[in-house]
């Protein structure tokens, strides 16, 4: 098989093309996403499958020779794995071809094509897609390539522009500026005043981030303690909440109080030594009083705050994608490059093939004479003939790498190829051998 | 001979800003290795010519303007390659930078005074001059301290919030720069005092010697700015001025420090300038 011949093919359905129902019947992730894969190679529409299945988006990889055959094959192989008949997903599929097909998967690495543009999690399960097919063996040599660079075009994104940068949700708002406030989160100490769903989530995100201790209080015991239980921390009695607060790095409060349950003086109160406190009130009506953040070393953050943090964060998001983008048509275009030179190394094999052959012919004829020769001197005429060869065939071998469009190559690869018979070398041979026989008899 | 060392640091310099604008990994790379060139570079100058007057680097106030700048180039590189934080460089290279053209402008004569051929000497002069250091890191991390602290503090998270370390990290490396710069301070104001009492028994008829006193201007500044640093140390240990008040004070102390430093080193004729 010649490698010029496989071609990048990728079908799937995303958020921009597929509402979000279809895209949970033809969803991969919640299943079983090894054997989805298995099962894709097992019909051999191509040599080649990876399936990346996230919620936003089912897309399957596939490197072949034939395009045209891969893409009924995954249709079927769609509409049979998840029992959903064609006609209900045909309309809402897209379907890209070799660059335009790389730029698409790059552009997903990126986080360009995510529902939250430069959101993390994405690398991770394109990752993720491409361990499940390697280690199935059903990743072969170009994807392989192609998933690697991927990885690259997004670690490239994320260093180099502000894509992935700020929080665009409350909760990891509030973890990022706990952050930027105390640093390592590690050994801090937290009280949860009340329980609510964004506090829960908020306290789950700083207990992953390595807070020492989570105190959470309630005016419902029974509603503390479970909290505790979920997110790892520990019960504290109502009463006792101001002897917590002395101690805490960082609060969070979250009660349906109608009027405020932290006022100035009790902060001031609570808080002799000037250490700084960080104060998220996610509760509506507000559960701290406006004025404890005008405490010195006093951080006091409402959920609008947060939720303007957020905005701020997306629109400056949006300002680095032209950014990204770049990034992603640079990645393209080396990677067609490298396609290209890719496409070159049949001929590049023959040539070098044929060049030995005929170095090798000579030495053989020349045998009788070398016998002569002490064994050293017979192997350095076998090194100073091989380097010959080799010198001659650097320079050709980089310029026909490196040619720019595909045209350009094509031509110059058939021309090598009439120049030194590469291709009809043996059916030549066989032309020449029977002309003798003719001439013979 | 200073000015190998300046074209280095103002290269830094420009890669630093690049990279606090730009925040490619690359480019602060590119900062950290022309910085330590300049350093290294530097090391070379000042050790060239303490071999050719034989004895000091700090006796004349380019030189030791110029020894200055290389204590600060020595200790803001120690402290990014501890912390690994970059962001602190484009607030300091200015200062290196500015303090190097001095050294560079005005070359000033290597002074040959009997009287500061003394190791009693080179350690007050040195002392004094790494603390210095320490206190120009120390303002530089307090001043970016406050714009950090004033963004959290107004929820309006801008240019510097996305760039600079966390506040406790500023704050911590403000206090350790802080007790180390008050340590060789007061080392230095020390060490001067004794060698001032004894040199004035072996040279009882040197006028610099008979002239120093709380009058002179310099010996002034220095007093003040161990008393400024010297509450900065009491008011954390003992009213919890962490944060933005010790901050505050860090960039105070630096500003005292610059005013005597300079103005008084060049244009005032003080019980310290010696012929």
């Amino acid at each position: 098989m010649r490698q010029q011949d496989v071609h990048l093919f990728l079908l799937g359905v995303s958020h921009r093309t597929a509402p979000v129902d279809l895209r949970e019947r033809l969803d991969f992730s919640s299943g079983d996403l090894g054997a989805a894969v298995e099962a894709l190679a097992a019909r051999r529409a191509a040599a080649e499958g990876v399936v990346l299945s996230t919620c936003n988006r089912s897309e399957i990889y596939l490197a072949g020779e034939d395009s045209a055959r891969a893409r009924q094959d995954v249709i079927e192989f769609l509409a049979g794995f998840h029992q959903v008949p064609e006609h209900v997903f045909l309309p809402h599929i897209f379907t890209l071809e070799d660059a335009a097909a790389a730029q698409h998967l790059f552009r997903v690495a990126a986080g360009l094509d995510s529902l939250v543009v430069g959101e993390p999690q994405i690398l991770g399960q394109v990752k993720e897609a491409f361990q499940t097919a390697s280690q199935r063996r059903c990743a072969g040599p170009l994807l392989t390539k192609l998933f690697h660079w991927s990885f690259a075009v997004g670690k490239r994104v994320r260093t180099e522009t502000a894509l992935g940068e700020g929080a665009v949700s409350i909760s990891f708002a509030a973890v990022a500026l706990a952050r930027k406030i105390f640093g390592r989160l590690a050994g801090r100490r937290v009280l949860v005043i009340g329980a609510g769903e964004i506090s829960t989530l908020t306290a789950q995100h700083l207990r992953s981030n390595g807070v020492g201790d989570i105190a959470i209080t309630s005016r419902t015991a029974g509603h503390a303690q479970s909290l505790a239980e979920a997110v790892g921390g520990r019960a504290v009695d109502w009463a006792d909440r101001m002897t917590a607060l002395a101690s805490a790095d960082i609060v969070l409060t979250a009660t349906g109080s109608q009027r405020p349950i932290l006022t100035r003086e009790q902060v001031e109160r609570a808080r002799k030594r000037g250490d700084p406190l960080f104060i998220i009130d996610v509760a509506v009506p507000r559960d701290v009083e406006p004025s404890v953040g005008d405490i010195e070393q006093v951080f006091l953050y409402n959920v609008d705050d947060l939720q303007s943090v957020v905005e701020e964060n997306i629109s400056r998001r949006a300002t680095e994608i032209a950014r990204a983008e770049a990034i992603v048509a640079e990645e393209v275009a080396r990677y067609t490059a490298w396609q290209r030179s890719r496409a070159a190394v049949p001929t590049i094999v023959a040539l070098r093939q044929r060049f030995d052959a005929i170095r090798r012919s000579e030495l053989q004829r020349l045998d009788g004479k070398l016998t002569a020769l002490p064994p050293e001197a017979r192997a350095r005429v076998d090194e100073v003939t091989r380097l010959i060869v080799e010198k001659l065939l650097i320079e050709p071998t980089e310029q026909l790498k490196a040619l720019s469009d595909e045209e350009t190559q094509v031509a110059y690869t058939e021309a090598l190829n009439r120049l030194f018979r590469l291709r009809e070398d043996e059916a030549t041979a066989e032309e020449n051998e029977s002309a003798k026989t003719i001439r013979e008899s | 001979m200073n000015l190998l060392p300046l074209i280095l640091y103002a290269a830094a310099g420009v890669a630093y800003a690049m990279h606090f604008a730009r925040r490619q990994p690359a480019i602060g790379r590119a900062a950290t290795t022309l910085l330590l060139f300049g350093a290294l570079a530097h090391t070379f100058v000042i050790g060239m010519q303490t071999m050719e007057v034989r004895f000091n680097p700090v006796a004349s106030p380019s030189r030791a303007v110029s020894t200055f700048v290389w204590l600060l180039t020595l200790s803001y590189l120690y402290l990014e390659l501890t912390t690994d934080e970059r962001a602190m460089g484009v607030f300091i290279l200015p200062v290196i930078i500015a303090l190097q053209v001095i050294a560079v402008v005005f070359p000033g004569m290597a002074n040959s005074d009997p009287v500061l051929n003394s190791g009693w000497f080179w350690i007050h002069v040195s002392s004094l001059l790494f603390a210095y250091a320490s206190f120009a890191l120390a303002g530089a991390l307090g001043l970016t301290y406050m714009l950090q602290f004033k963004e959290i503090k107004k929820k309006h998270l801008g240019y510097f919030y996305t760039r600079l370390p966390s506040l406790q990290i500023l704050d911590v490396m403000n206090w350790r720069a802080v007790t180390v710069g008050w340590l060789f301070l007061t080392i230095g104001v020390v060490v001067g005092v004794v060698w001032t009492a004894q040199a004035r028994a072996v040279s009882p008829n040197d006028p610099n010697l008979q002239a120093m006193s709380l009058n002179d201007p310099k010996i002034l500044g220095a007093i003040v700015t161990w008393a400024v640093y010297s509450f900065a140390m009491f008011a954390r240990q003992m009213l919890g001025w962490t944060g933005r008040r010790a901050a505050w004070l860090s960039a105070l102390g630096f500003a005292i420090i610059l005013l005597n430093f300079l103005p008084v080193n060049y244009f005032v004729t003080t019980s310290h300038t010696f012929q």
